[in-house]
This record gives C-alpha cells, structure tokens and sequence, in this order.
C-alpha cells in the first residue's frame, strides 16, 4: 500500500465517520436520561441506559396513532402512484393518441411548479372540494406525481415492442396488455417508484399541515415538528425528540437498505440517459 | 406540430380549469351568517384550545363535559398543535371550531374580517370583568368576547440564592436601581443576577413602569417612541452590558423560567404561570413572587390575556354561549386556576383566588395596574420584529429600535 | 377523431385495426393523472393567482362577491410598501440568496469530491462508503431537523467537540450575528459606512445585506449540505463512470499530474452533470420551509426567515393571504427563472431534439423527485 492510498482511506472513513456519528448519537442520546444528553452530548456512552424516552413516547403520547397514520398514507400514496404513474407512463409511452403531446407537454409544465408556492392554494381547493381534515385530503393530492410518470414512460420506452405486439395480435385489449404483459416486465422502475414515493409521502410535512388540522390525523413529521418546536411540552427533552426522529427514521432506513444497489443504480441510470 | 401541442396544451388546460372552477362554484355559495339574533342548532360544539399542557386540556376537557352533560348538547374538545394555523384554516373553509382561545394580537384580525360573533353584550356576567380586560378585546367599540383569564409578570427569586447572597426579605427592590445592585450581588460564576426572555414581553414592563408602553390603552395611537419608553430600554441595555442581566437565549435557555429553573439566574421576570413549569420541572427550587420594582411613573407591569372566542359561522352560537358563560364562572375559573396556574378574569373570582394562593397575590394584585400589549391589526407582526432586535439590545441602540416600532405601528394605524 | 388516424399512422405494417382502440385507452389511462394534477396543482396555481391580486381576508371563498380585484397593492406592499411586510420579505430574501451562495457551492464541491474519492476502481469497501455518504439524504427533514437542534444546542455534541479543541461554541440557533459581521468585527469594523447603512433595498439596508447568513443560517446551510451532498454524489458518480477512460489515460501519457489531468480532462466532460446538479441546487435552495417550520420558525431575529415560510406565515399565521400567496408568486417567478435558466444550459448540448426531450425532463425529474422524495435541505416535500 502505498501513502497515497493510506491518505486516501484515511480520508474516507473520516468522512464516513462525519456521516455517521451524528445518527449514531441520535440513537444513543434517546437512551440517555434528560440531565446526561445536556451534560455529555458527544458521548456515544450513556450514564446510565434507560428507556424513559421510548416508554413516554409509545405509552403516553400519540406517538403511536401519528406512525399509523403515515403509515396509512405511505402505503396508499405508494400503491397508487404505482399503478397510476405506470398507466400513465405507458399510455404515453406506447398508445397513439391525439394529445399525447400536449399531455406531456403538460406534465414537463407542471413539474417545475415548486411546491412550496402551492401550500395557500392546495389548502382552497381542498377546502372547497370537502376533503379538508381527512384521509381523502391527505392521500388523494399525492397519489400521483409526474416524475413517476416520466419514469415509467422512459422505461416503457426502452423495452421492445414486439413481446406486447405479439399479444395484440393474439387478440388482447389494451389493458390487458398492459397488466399482464408489460407491468411484470417493468419490476425495476416499478420498484423505483414504491422507493421514491414511499420516502417521499413518509418524509412529507407540508402538504400534511395544510390539509389536516385534527389531532386524530396527526402525521409522525407533523406530530414530531410540534414536539421539536416545543408546542407540545415544556423544556428541552433532546431524548424523548431523538428517540422520535430516530423512529421515524427506521422504516425509510429499513427501505433503502433492502433497496440500496437499486437505488444507487437508478441515479446511475439516470445519467446515462 | 410544435406549435400545435403548445396550443392544443394551453387549451386543455383552460378547458379544465374552467370545468373545475365552474365545478367548485357550487359549494362557495352556502348561506350567509345571521346578523342580530343567536344561531341555534342541536349540533354538537367543538371547541378548539391552544394548551400549554396536559393539566390544563384534562381541565377544559372535564369542564366542558361537565356542560355538555348538563345542558345536553354534545361537545368535543380539541387541543391544537398550532392555534393561530388550524383556527385561520377553520376560517377560510367556514367550518371552524364554534369556541376557541383567542389572543388578543389575534382579535382585531378575525374582528375585522366578520370571523368572529361580538356577544359581549349579552354576557351575564360583563360587569365582573375586569375593566382592562375587557378594554383587551373591545374592538370598534364591540366587546367581543369573554376574557377567559389572564396573567401578569412579576419578579421571580430565588429563595437560596438570595440568602447566599446575605439579602433579607427587606432587601426586595423597589427601585431600578435597587433592582440592579442586587442583580449585580446576586450574580457569580455561571449565575446571572437577572434572566429574561428578551423580548418586549417582558421588557415591556420596564416600560410601563416609565410611564409608557408601545401605544395607548386603547391601542389606537402609537407611543412607542416615547421618551418613557426609551429611558426603560436605556436601563435595560445598562443592565444587560454590566452583566446584572442576561437574556434567556444568551443563556442556552428557551425561557426565563427554564433559565431560573437551571438556576442559570437568581431572579426571572415572568407571569404566574411559571408555577405551573416549576412544580413539574424544577420542584426543588424555592422561589418567591414579589412585585416588580417602581419606575419613574410608580408601579407597572404588562398583562396577558386570552378570550373565548365564538365562530360568526358557528351553527350553535346559542349553546356556544351558554358554554362560555359556564366556563367564566367563578368556579370554573377557580378550577383552571388550580389545574394549570391562571387568574380568574372576574373580580368576584379574586379573594378566593388570594387564599389559595397567597404566594402569588403579587400577580393578582397587578390587576389594578398592569397595562395590555397592542390589539390593533397587524400589531403581533410588529411586536414579533420588535422582539427580533430587542434580542440584540445589548448592542444596539433604544431609540432606533423604538423609531422603527412606531413607524411600524403607525402604519398599522392608517 | 378523424385526423387521429393521420396523426398516429403505425409505423410498422399490418397493426391498423389494431390500433383503432387506442385513442380511448390513451385518455382512460392518463386520466387519473391528468385529472389530480389538474385539480391539486393547475387549479391551486391559478386560485394563488387570483388571491394574490384580490384582498381576500380568509374568511369563506375567495371567490365569492364581497372579495375584491386590488390590482397589484399586495404586490407593491411586499416590493415597495416601505412598512414592516417589505423589510420582512427583503429580510427573508437576504437570508435565502445567502443561503444559496453558501449551499449551492458546498454541496456541488463536497458531492464532487466524494464521488471522485469513491469512485476509484480499486477501492475496497466502496459500498460501505457509498452507503454512509448516501444515508443522510434519506431521512426526513424533520427527523434531521430535530437532530440538528440537538447537536447544535448550547451545550449540544458541536460545541462540546469544540470545546475539545478549546474552542468556545456559539448558541448556535440563538446567535443572529452575521458571518461576515462577525469577520469583520474581529478585525475591528463594527460599522458600515454611511452609504451602505443609509441606503437599502426592500426595507433592508445595504449593510445588513452584506452581513452574511446568521450563525443559526449557518447550522442550516450545514445541514443542506450534510443532506444533499450524497444524493449529487451519485449523480457525478454515474457520469463518471460514463466518461471514457481513453482521453484520461492519453491525458497521462502525456505526463499530465492528476489536478492537472482533473481540471483539464475530467471536469470539462463533466459539465453536463455539473449543470445539473448546480440547477437543482439553485431550484431546491429557494423552496426551504420544513426546517424552518420544524427548528427555527424564522428566528433569531428573523435571520432564518426564508419566502416560502414567510408566505406560510403572511397567509396561515396572521390572515395575510393576499400577501401570502404574492410572496409565493414572486418565489415561483425566481424558481421558474432558475428552471428555464437550466432548461437552456442543457439545450446547449449538441442533440437530436428527440433524444434531448427525453433526456432533460428524465433526468430532472428523477434527480428532482429523489431530492424531493428525501425531504433534503432544499426540497420541502
């Protein structure tokens, strides 16, 4: 080995170290008591272990109801972005139709609407529609997006025709085809789309502040940002906060540890063009 | 063909928006509020509450099924994570809570854009009320709500630091200057004589007790850069560069009273409700109340105070009526007191309140002299930007910071 | 309908009648799409439009009769009002440009080396290292967000570190002071000079541009960084592992050093990805409101402020909702700005115009949904 490559380790895994430890003290801190996260906050050793801060947070608090609920949304969003993104995708991909230009002249429009301009607005329409402050609110304005579409329209895009030809011919409807055909060939940008929505509606916060406003609706990123910014408690707390962000984290972290060579492939591919 | 899709999905896009918008068209036109007589319904209430805790939503809980059993209309109570947000959603689609908390920086907005149903007049009890309660929430001359309770700030000491430092009970400051050199004995190693939050609502009181406060008691007419006002800030920043005084932040602590808690400070101006944060957080640490020292113009202080605000578009406003008048009686106001620290808002309540409370008459006994923060539109923004340079007081310079307040107050007022 | 069968001539032989049905099946099957974005975006879109010119007080519909058209009052209040709404909106925008000056920069540098560093071929453990770098971007901002508060707490893991190092922490999220004021300070310059203090813009005078993003921006721009950098370490290591290895190794015969051969060889190959990335950044960076709303809600001294909280707070916090959505259009125009500005940059490169189509969209919205998806410094969902 040379010293160059000794540098060069030594260089990466003090980054990765820098990476790390602020989760690893994320974990350790939500086992500490209250006096010992104030008093030794980069000791990745608690005093004593104790676990106060997850007794609180799953027997006294609506924890549990607000991780339900992001659940119930997760799954939602992601099953239906899945099946509507795709259908969408390869309609625009394969069926010839008046307006398909116009449509995906549409969606480019409506992906650079940055979202954050939308909050007042979204809120109106939910509003105004009778969804406001329920399931319907919540789960219905994301159930699709357009970068899935255009994902699945450049994959339907790259797989030979001639398999879904052959079908046609044997009589099938368009449907038809493409449930049973060409879906199952699209496994790996389906997969792309469950990963991207399922973070994506877990991590989502402002859509969730607009459109809810009763405790029982309480998403976890909703119901930790009242935590964090002390609406709901007195005094700091830092484990009974970092045992919550710790939690919330595990399903994503969960997700993209099954899912980590598909997801640092799809990137890749997205280059690739 | 490129110019063709561009027209085709302009088009498409006007004919669905019109589709839309022509589709929602109907659920915008629902009724109109009655004006003059009570609405009435057999709905159930909701009642919407920012609480400070789970003591004080278990009270309003118990209080309110108390009513609903008693009168036979169903209510629900709920605890908002973000009150000033859910109550302007509740607005906006017209189905908002029936009864709800309102700040009084809150008033004036909801008053003005016909959200919110005026009953004071037909409030039983109007008369016990205190005056500058009521003066709190009166808007184009309208009582519009119930005071519900309130607070006031006080000096807070702590008892062991006090006698480490050899003070008797005789040695309470009853001047600035006073108030500075014990803060200066008071203060040693990591402690701070005096920890405030630096914000103007607490600083505020300085200014009261100069003769001033940011605009008149009516909040109709701007005084914030009066020279009253001034000379307190002037006293502040004295204090704050001697190091006798420290801010909460500056400090590490989100509050004064967790600063006092820590005992990062001997002394804290807060309200009453810093009893309520010491028997569950700090129970160790004996404190006493005593009133805050006099200024040029003699006694002083700031009051805060929330109302029971009732919905224009409330189907029930009737019941919801009813339900205040209860939740303001003498002992309903008597039971909040105990659950979570508050004063009742009614002077019927106070001798009552005084026994069960003697360590903390101070408070109570500001009633007669205490002084409203600004009600008038817009004043909570200015407040807010106020309180974003006052952080920095110490550094800064009184005047400037007061000039921009008035002028900003001002335009409130155009 | 019956031009569709011109439009949409089959280019293989034999398929016509099989075809027939498509037309149908192509609305049925984008329908669902069409319809929710239609309603949840294009429609919110123009009702924000409307609010913005009208003086709507949030109260019942902002289309019903007693709502007024103001014109551009909403707008000239923000721009030009002279009173608290114009300095709040300059102060928020002053934060943000500060913001993006710092973010955009670090991230791209930082995800750039990392993807060089790990994108050795003979590198051992090359996974670990993909993975710890990539980790942080999945997380949800407000999980990092309560982190952050934590480690950069008065008494919190930073400072303690420094402390270590016999540094004396700041109060991270409470300190206001400027970077560059408190660079300046040190040698000696407390204040400006007149014609910076005495002139502004947007309400905020030119020196209080000039003081840098505060110490608590700081920890936000840490946390950007900290949260993006892997997502576009991908990005740049897909593109490298693109570049043909031909000119670099001509590159090294000819005794090229490697910065050399870097600065020379790579990193002009790379423009494409680099444009990218400093885009997205650029659009993210400008959409900042979940941290806020979870950490700071603008403070101290309103030196966390950002537009798009401030748009939050004009409209859900104090019944401003004309203002509100004036402040979110004026962020749209920005963001929009940013968008085409990197619509034209890839327009640039020399390719069929179909393939381009497909190339640009795809590789923003993926790259875009990602950063959304993982909720990072500058993405808000």
């Amino acid at each position: 080995m040379t010293v160059g490559r000794v540098l060069l380790y030594a260089a990466l895994i003090a980054i990765a170290a820098i990476y790390i430890y602020p989760f690893l003290i994320q974990v350790v801190t939500s086992f500490k008591t209250d006096p010992d996260a104030a008093s030794n906050a980069a000791s990745l050793l608690p005093q004593t272990w104790t676990t106060a801060a997850y007794q609180k947070l799953f027997l006294t608090s609506d924890f549990p109801l607000w991780f339900k609920n992001s659940a119930i949304v997760t799954i939602f969003v992601t099953v239906g972005r899945v099946f509507f993104d795709s259908l969408a995708g390869y309609a625009l991909a394969r069926l010839h139709f008046r307006g398909r230009g116009a449509i995906f002249a549409g969606l480019v429009a409506v992906m650079s609407v940055p979202l954050v301009v939308l909050l007042i607005p979204k809120f109106l329409v939910i509003n105004t529609l009778g969804i406001y402050d329920s399931y319907t609110g919540m789960i219905l304005p994301l159930l699709v997006d357009a970068a899935g579409v255009f994902i699945m329209k450049n994959f339907f895009e790259s797989i030979p025709v001639s398999v879904e030809e052959q079908a046609r011919i044997d009589g099938a409807g368009t449907f038809r085809v493409f449930w049973s055909v060409v879906l199952p060939m699209a496994t790996p940008a389906l997969i792309t789309i469950v990963i991207l929505s399922f973070q994506g509606s877990w991590n989502e916060l402002s859509h969730f502040i607009i459109s809810t406003q009763s405790p029982q609706l309480t998403t976890l990123t909703k119901g930790v940002a009242s935590l964090a910014s002390g609406q709901l408690s007195q005094g700091t707390q830092y484990p009974l906060k970092l045992a919550a962000a710790a939690v919330m984290t595990i399903p994503v972290a969960v997700m993209f540890f099954i899912f980590q060579r598909r997801i640092m492939n799809s990137s890749e591919g997205a280059v690739k063009e | 063909m490129q110019r063709r899709t561009r027209w085709l999905a302009s088009g498409a896009l006007a004919v669905t928006t019109a589709l839309a918008l022509s589709a929602c068209g109907s659920g915008f036109s629902s009724g109109s509020s009655t004006s003059g007589s009570l609405t009435s319904s057999n709905k159930a209430l909701t009642v919407m509450i920012g609480s400070s805790g789970d003591a004080e939503t278990a009270a309003v809980k118990s209080a309110v099924a108390s009513w609903s059993k008693s009168s036979g209309t169903g209510a629900k109570v709920i605890a908002a994570n973000n009150l000033d947000q859910q109550l302007a959603q509740g607005f906006a689609a017209k189905k908002p809570a029936d009864v709800f908390y309102l700040s009084t920086g809150s008033l004036a907005g909801y008053a003005s854009n016909g959200s919110l149903l005026a009953y004071g007049d037909q409030l039983k009890n109007k008369s016990d009320f205190y005056p500058s309660l009521v003066k709190n929430f009166t808007y184009d001359g309208k009582l519009y709500c119930a005071p519900k309770d309130f607070s006031t700030l006080q000096l807070i000491v702590n008892n062991d630091d006090w006698r480490a430092a050899g003070l008797t009970a005789a040695d309470y400051p009853k001047t600035w200057d006073q108030l500075d050199a014990v803060a200066k004995k008071l203060g040693t190693g990591g402690r701070t004589g005096l920890v405030v939050s630096g914000q103007y609502e607490r600083l505020g009181a300085f200014m009261v007790q100069a003769g001033g406060n940011l605009m008149n008691d009516s909040s109709t007419k701007a005084t914030a850069d009066s020279s009253a006002n001034v000379k307190a800030l002037d006293f502040a920043k004295k204090m704050l560069n001697d190091g006798a005084m420290k801010f909460a932040a500056d400090v590490g602590a989100g509050w004064g009273g967790e600063a006092f808690g820590k005992n990062l400070g001997a002394m804290t101006i807060e309200g009453n409700w810093i009893s309520g944060a010491m028997q569950s957080d700090y129970p160790n640490v004996k404190y006493t109340v005593v009133p805050l020292p006099e200024g040029a113009a003699g006694k002083g202080t700031l009051q805060f105070t929330n109302c029971w605000g009732i919905a224009a578009d409330s189907p029930n406003q009737k019941a919801a009526l009813d339900l205040v008048q209860k939740l303001t009686s003498k002992d309903d106001q008597l039971a909040f007191a105990k659950a979570f620290g508050v004063m009742p808002s009614i002077r019927s309540a106070a001798s009552e309140w005084k026994k069960l409370y003697p360590q903390f008459t101070p408070f109570l006994d500001a009633a007669s002299y205490a002084k409203g923060v600004p009600t008038v539109k817009g004043a909570s923004d200015v407040i807010a930007d106020l309180d974003s340079k006052l952080g920095q007081l110490g550094s800064s310079d009184p005047t400037t910071i007061l000039d921009a307040t008035q002028k900003n107050l001002e335009a409130l007022l155009k | 309908m019956t031009t569709t069968t011109v439009m949409t001539k089959p280019r293989r032989a034999g398929f016509g009648g099989i075809r027939r049905g498509e037309a149908a099946s192509g609305w049925l099957f984008t329908a669902p799409v069409l319809i929710i974005l239609g309603v949840f975006l294009v429609i919110p879109v123009i009702m924000a439009l409307w609010v913005s010119f009208s003086d709507w007080g949030g109260r019942g519909s902002p289309f019903s009769s007693d709502v007024h058209f103001v014109g551009l009052r909403n707008y000239s209040t923000i721009l030009d009002g002279g009173g608290l709404a114009e300095s709040d909106f300059g102060t928020a925008l002053k934060n943000n440009v500060w913001y993006v000056i710092f973010v955009v920069p670090l991230q791209t540098a930082l995800a750039l080396a990392l993807a060089l560093l790990v994108n050795r071929t003979l590198l051992r453990g090359r996974g670990f290292f993909r993975t710890a770098y990539y980790f942080p971007s999945v997380t949800s901002s407000v999980a990092i967000t309560v982190l952050w508060l934590f480690l950069f707490s008065t008494t919190g893991t930073v400072n303690q570190v420094l402390a270590w190092m016999g540094i004396k922490g700041p109060n991270w999220f409470n300190e206001p002071s400027g970077l560059i004021q408190n660079g300046l300070a040190v040698v000696g310059i407390h204040d400006g000079p007149a014609f910076l203090t005495r002139n502004s813009f947007l309400g905020v005078s030119f020196w209080d541009w000039l003081r840098g993003p505060s110490v608590a921006m700081f920890a936000f721009i840490v946390m950007a960084v900290f949260t993006t950098s892997g997502t576009f370490m991908l990005l740049f290591i897909a593109a490298l592992q693109n570049l043909s290895p031909d000119i670099d190794e001509a590159a090294m015969m000819d005794g090229a050093g490697a910065w050399k051969r870097f600065w020379r060889v790579t990193l002009p190959q790379l423009r494409p990805t680099l444009f990218t990335v400093l885009t997205l950044g650029l659009i993210g960076c400008w959409q900042v409101f979940d941290q806020i709303y979870t950490g700071t809600q603008g403070n101290p001294a309103k030196t966390t402020l950002t537009p798009a909280y401030l748009s939050y707070q004009s409209a859900f916090q104090n019944q401003a909702w004309g203002q509100g959505a004036a402040i979110a259009f004026i962020l749209f125009v920005i963001i929009v700005l940013f968008t085409l500005l990197q619509r034209w940059v890839l327009r640039e490169k020399k390719v069929s115009r179909r393939r381009q189509l497909a190339y640009s969209p795809e590789t923003a919205a993926r790259a875009e949904s990602k950063r959304a998806a993982q909720a990072t410094g500058g993405g808000s969902r």
